[in-house]
This record gives structure tokens, C-alpha cells and sequence, in this order.
């Protein structure tokens, strides 16, 4: 099946590249991140993470490839990413540090795999993986198109919380901003009219019960319809993960801002496995306030997975079940924006303050200061990811070409 | 010498010139030269300030009021990125993360890769001559040369970010050399000047276009059409979300 498929891929590229009609582009982007820790008090205390201050350095880059051909193309983009810290440290497998979950996020870097195609190894203080994350080609027509190999998938207006997507984590949060996840399958997009674009996915996924066993499918299907000139109306349903799910979004465009909503439905696992029904709301506000402030609010609630434990902060960043968050975004200068995001877990008073400031250095260089800072512990905490939220500030240098 | 004096554009200038009441014919004369019902343009734009310069460049596409479709082509930072806008609706597009996004309507005002132009000017949401209400005021000279003034105050129903602009256009090809844009309070907040008129297509259009915002002076954003063609005919699907995402 995998050698197969490889090979499909590889005959298409070939074929496409010996006709005359070849147009390539290499683009990319480079970065390197330090950033100093302090650890929560509630992380040591109840969850055996021992240490007080750390130093973590992060390096990551994306290469991507393209080739157009009259009606077709092949993409691909490989990503690395080296970070280095003594929170590595080799203890046992069961207690590992898990503030560097937090800070190179999102750790799982292809959400759908049928196939690995990376590569990791790591030390007492230090891992490096590189995952080829995309790698598809593509058959355009008039009406429809359609891509086989490993894809982004990435819809829907939320930046914090995007409840419709389970194929694409936002990234709004979260220290590394140049990334999408691939996903490995089949995709068909039928542009049924102006108004109206369906996407058919067919993927599969082996991550879910490890390599050793079957490859777990999924069914999905993405509809937005354009109902009026302000009322867009996005649609998915599908089988994913062995749950049902149904969702949609709603977006309305008034001429002030745009207020959106979206709402998934997960039932239990289809299985028979221990689990229990999931449900995520989100409401969002956007609006551009004058010519150089933008803000955008977004509130919702996800019901926390009681079978998922710690490690589901590999799945969602976001360490909250009630939440509303505040984002704005200013630019006191072509070179200079400030940006500062505000979350609150309503139910526990839990507050993270993220900020961000990016300065333009000129020739595709950029640099940040960045700032992680929970500014109330809240009470009667359950959700144990948020007592492992740490104190950070961090510098980062990215480059572009 | 005749061929010049019985071009369509110059005639309609010269009777243009002669009517003192016909200040929306100038709006939609100017319009006409600058934009017509469908072009497509390669844009220079670079950002000023005494310590630091930066250009981008931009391919442009725009069918009548409703349609455009702008892809950034330089810098590597921003390349592929692209707008579309269908009537009151935009899209971005960044290809790397093949990430289609709506963004609310109200970004029409905001600015547009820091520079001193809007997503409405870049776009071309807004139309001189539909949105507005014209009317002559006084001629006035500047640096020696004579124009007409024309006050334009936007439409009650109009979706514009202007209340009031100001058009100083030349007496001799009717087209503007300057704009004035007023706030709501009726300060003047940034002036457009044009220059350096090449004809495309039989189209007068101002080539060099400076943006001065007035609250700091220091700094501009200049644009340079580099080639312009009205001759363009895009299919029926070429502003669909389709073509947005095909890059």
C-alpha cells in the first residue's frame, strides 16, 4: 500500500517534470528562538515537575517546493525543527517535563498519517525531528480539482479556537507561527457554483492506534456556501478518529465587523471503546478598529476529554474549558506591530497574558519579543494543563526566502 | 497633429473644460481614464521614511466596482499572498500554509502592508464618481499651473471611508494631479498626488501616485504602475474563490 503509493507520487512528479511547460519555485523561512522559564508553583508541587528555571532554544525552518505544469501541480515542504533544553532531561517515560510540549506546539506535526516520512533523535538535552509535511499533487479542471498525497487542510475563521478543523491546530497562540499540519489522502473540491465549494476528503490515519495496527479512516466533508452577501454558512460532517461529527460555522459581515460563530458535535467512539460525546462552541468578533489597530475577540467552550489526560496538550493548545480571549494587533510603525492576547477561563478565573511584537529588520528578516505570562492562577483548578503553564519571555530572529 | 485633436478622450476633455456644471462628468471622465471596466496592472509600492525604505510589488486585477484580485509578487516574505474581493467581501490567501481566510469588511480601512494606502485603495472598493457628490469650487493655482477644484461629499447610502475629498485636476487633460482626504471632524489627514501620465490602451493614467499622510510628514508611499493593460478579458471564473486559492 505505502510502496504503492509512493510510487504513484513519484511516477506523476516524473512524468510532469519531462514536459516542456515547467515552472518551479523554492520558498522558505528560517528561525531561532531563545527563551528563559520560570516554572509554576502548582506543577512542581502536584505534577513532580521539579525544576524552578530553564533556558530553552528553538530552531525551526520550512522548505517548500513547488513545480506548475499547464493544469497541474507538485508540492511539497519539508520541516525541521531542533530544540535544546535540560528539560530533556532523560527521566523516567511516565514523568517526563512537559513544558516543552508548551513551547514548540504544535508537537504533532502531521494530524492524519498514513505514512511517517520523518525523522527524530534526541539527547539529554536536545531533540530534532524533521517531518516532510507536505507532499501532493494536484489536477486543476474548471470545475472541480483534486490532490492526492499528504495536505494542508485549513478552513475556518478561528485563530485561537477552531473547533470545525480537526486537521489544522491554530496556530494564534502558540510560539511557532510558520507551520500547517499535513494530513495523507485523497481530496476532491467541487466548485458547485460561485456561491457554493464542497470539499471531499478520504484520509487515513495510523497514529490513532500506532503503527502496528489498522490504518483508521476518515470521512469528511467541508461545504461553504455563500447564502448572502453579508451570511456565509460552512458546513462539515463526517467520520474522523472513530467518532461521528457534525458542525458547521456562520459568518456574518456587517459593515462595521464580522461576527462568526462555529459549533462541532462528536459522538462517542464508534468502537465501542470508553469514551463519551464531545461538543465545542465558538463566537468570534473581528474589526478593524482604525488603520493600524485590529482587534478580535473569541469565546467559546470545548468540552475537556476526561479520557485524554496531560498529554492532550499535543492536541490543543488552549488549557481552558470556558474561555474568552482578546486580541489586538497595532502597528505603530511599518516596522514595529504590538500584539497582546488576553485568555480567561471564566469558570476558574485561570488568565494568560501573551504578547508579541514583531520588528521589521528589512531584507525578509524579522525579529520578536515575545512574553508568556499567566496573570491569575484561578481556583479550584481541575484542569491540570493549567497548572503547567510557565512565566516566559523570549527573543526570536526569522528570516524569509 | 488632427489624430490628436479628434481623440475621443482629448474632444471629451475640451467639452469637459467648457461646461462649468458638469463636475460628475469630470469624476467619471477621470474614473473612466484611470480604472476602465476592466485592467490588469503591475504595481511598484515603496515605503518611506528618513531611516528606512521598503518595496513590494504587486499584481493587480479589477472588473468594474466589484471585482479584484491583488497578488503580492516581491518581497519573499510576502510573496503569494493575495486579496480578492467580491462586491463587500474580502479573502487573504497565504499560500505556504494554504490558509484561505475571510477577513470582515471593516479591513477595507485598514492599512495595507503598512503602507500609507488602504485595502480600499488597493482594491479599489470605493468609486469616485458613484460614491460621491460633486460640485465645482473656486479654480486655484499652484506652482504656476491652473486647476479645477472639485468637492466631492460622499452619498448618505455610500459604504466609503472618506467623508470628503478634494480634487485638484488639470484644466488640460482633465485628470486629477492631487486628492485631499478629509476625516470625519473635517481634517485634512492625507493627500494623493499624481504624476507622470502615459497613455495604455488609449488610457490616460498617472503612473507615479505619492501618498503623504499629513500627521506625519516624514514619512510616504509611492506607487508606480510599471505596465498597465485595459485589453485584458478574464474569464467569467477568474475572480472566484477557485482562482484565489490556485497559486
Amino acid at each position: 500500500m505505502k510502496l504503492v503509493f509512493v510510487l504513484f507520487i513519484l511516477i506523476q512528479s516524473l512524468q510532469c517534470w519531462a514536459q516542456s511547460l515547467v515552472d518551479g519555485e523554492i520558498s522558505g523561512n528560517l528561525e531561532a528562538q531563545s527563551r528563559h522559564s520560570w516554572n509554576n508553583q502548582a506543577a512542581k508541587d502536584e505534577l513532580m515537575q521539579d525544576w524552578d528555571e530553564e533556558d530553552f532554544y528553538l530552531f525551526y525552518g520550512n522548505l517548500n517546493g513547488k513545480l506548475n505544469f499547464k493544469n497541474s501541480r507538485f508540492e511539497t515542504n519539508l520541516f525541521a525543527r531542533h530544540s535544546q533544553s535540560d528539560l530533556y532531561k532523560d527521566r523516567s517515560p511516565s514523568q517526563p517535563y512537559l513544558a516543552p510540549l508548551l513551547f514548540s506546539f504544535p508537537n504533532k506535526l502531521v494530524a492524519r498519517d498514513v505514512l511517517k516520512l520523518k525523522h527524530e533523535t534526541g539527547d539529554d538535552n536536545s531533540r530534532t525531528e524533521y517531518v516532510l509535511n507536505k507532499l501532493y499533487y494536484e489536477w486543476d479542471y474548471d470545475e472541480h480539482r483534486f490532490i492526492a498525497g499528504r495536505m494542508y487542510i485549513n478552513y475556518g475563521l478561528g485563530e485561537i479556537f477552531n473547533p470545525i478543523n480537526p486537521f489544522n491546530q491554530p496556530t494564534g497562540l502558540t510560539a511557532i507561527s510558520q507551520i500547517a499540519q499535513g494530513n495523507d489522502g485523497l481530496n476532491f473540491t467541487f466548485y458547485a457554483s460561485e456561491k457554493h465549494t464542497i470539499d471531499y476528503y478520504f484520509l487515513g490515519d495510523k497514529t490513532l492506534d500506532g503503527y502496528e495496527n489498522q490504518i483508521q479512516k476518515t470521512l469528511w466533508i467541508h461545504g461553504e456556501y455563500q447564502f448572502s452577501n453579508e451570511l456565509q454558512l460552512d458546513y462539515v460532517v463526517g467520520e474522523d478518529q472513530n467518532r461521528l461529527k457534525l458542525g458547521g460555522q456562520f459568518r456574518y459581515n456587517f459593515p462595521e465587523a464580522m461576527v462568526f460563530m462555529q459549533t462541532l458535535f462528536q459522538t462517542d467512539y464508534t468502537d465501542d471503546k470508553e469514551s463519551h460525546p464531545l461538543f465545542d462552541v465558538l463566537l468570534g468578533y473581528d474589526q478593524q478598529l482604525t488603520n493600524k489597530w485590529h482587534i478580535r475577540a473569541e469565546g467559546g467552550y470545548q468540552k475537556k476529554n476526561r479520557f485524554s489526560g496531560l498529554t492532550s496538550i499535543n492536541d490543543r493548545f488552549l488549557p481552558t474549558e470556558y474561555f474568552i480571549a482578546l486580541a489586538n494587533q497595532y502597528e505603530i510603525h511599518p516596522l514595529l506591530k504590538l500584539g497582546g492576547t488576553i485568555v480567561n477561563d471564566i469558570k476558574t478565573g485561570f488568565t494568560y497574558l501573551i504578547m508579541r511584537n514583531t520588528l521589521d529588520l528589512g531584507h525578509n528578516t524579522e525579529a520578536e519579543i515575545f512574553g508568556y505570562l499567566p496573570v491569575a492562577k484561578g481556583s479550584g483548578i481541575e484542569n491540570d494543563a493549567q497548572k503547567l503553564v510557565t512565566t516566559d519571555i523570549g527573543v526570536a530572529l526569522r528570516t524569509f526566502f | 497633429m488632427y489624430k490628436i485633436l479628434f481623440r475621443k478622450d482629448f474632444v471629451f476633455c475640451l467639452a469637459l473644460g467648457a461646461n462649468a456644471n458638469n463636475a460628475q462628468e469630470w469624476s467619471k471622465y477621470a474614473e473612466n481614464q484611470m480604472r476602465g471596466a476592466h485592467s490588469h496592472s503591475e504595481i511598484e509600492m515603496t515605503i518611506k521614511t528618513p531611516n528606512w525604505e521598503r518595496t513590494l510589488e504587486i499584481n493587480s486585477d479589477v472588473e468594474g466596482k466589484k471585482l479584484a484580485l491583488s497578488t503580492i509578487t516581491s518581497p519573499a516574505k510576502e510573496k503569494g499572498i493575495r486579496t480578492l474581493r467580491i462586491d463587500n467581501n474580502m479573502w487573504n490567501y497565504f499560500p505556504k500554509l494554504k490558509r484561505k481566510v475571510a477577513v470582515s469588511s471593516s479591513m477595507l480601512l485598514a492599512s495595507w502592508m503598512g503602507s500609507d494606502f488602504t485595502n480600499d485603495d488597493v482594491l479599489k472598493a470605493s468609486s469616485m464618481a458613484e460614491d460621491y457628490q460633486h460640485k465645482f469650487l473656486p479654480n486655484q493655482k499652484k506652482s504656476g499651473v491652473d486647476f479645477r477644484v472639485i468637492e466631492n461629499i460622499a452619498k448618505s447610502n455610500s459604504k466609503v471611508m472618506w467623508p470628503k475629498i478634494i480634487t485638484y485636476a488639470s484644466k488640460v487633460d482633465c485628470l486629477p494631479r492631487e486628492y485631499q482626504y478629509y476625516d470625519k471632524q473635517d481634517q485634512l489627514k492625507r493627500i494623493l498626488y499624481l504624476d507622470d501620465i502615459k497613455t495604455f490602451d488609449g488610457h490616460k493614467v498617472p503612473t507615479k501616485w505619492v501618498m503623504q499622510p499629513q500627521n506625519d510628514k516624514d514619512k510616504k508611499t509611492t506607487i508606480i504602475y510599471k505596465k498597465m493593460t485595459f485589453k485584458t478579458d478574464f474569464k467569467a471564473s477568474y475572480f472566484s474563490h477557485k482562482n484565489l486559492t490556485d497559486y
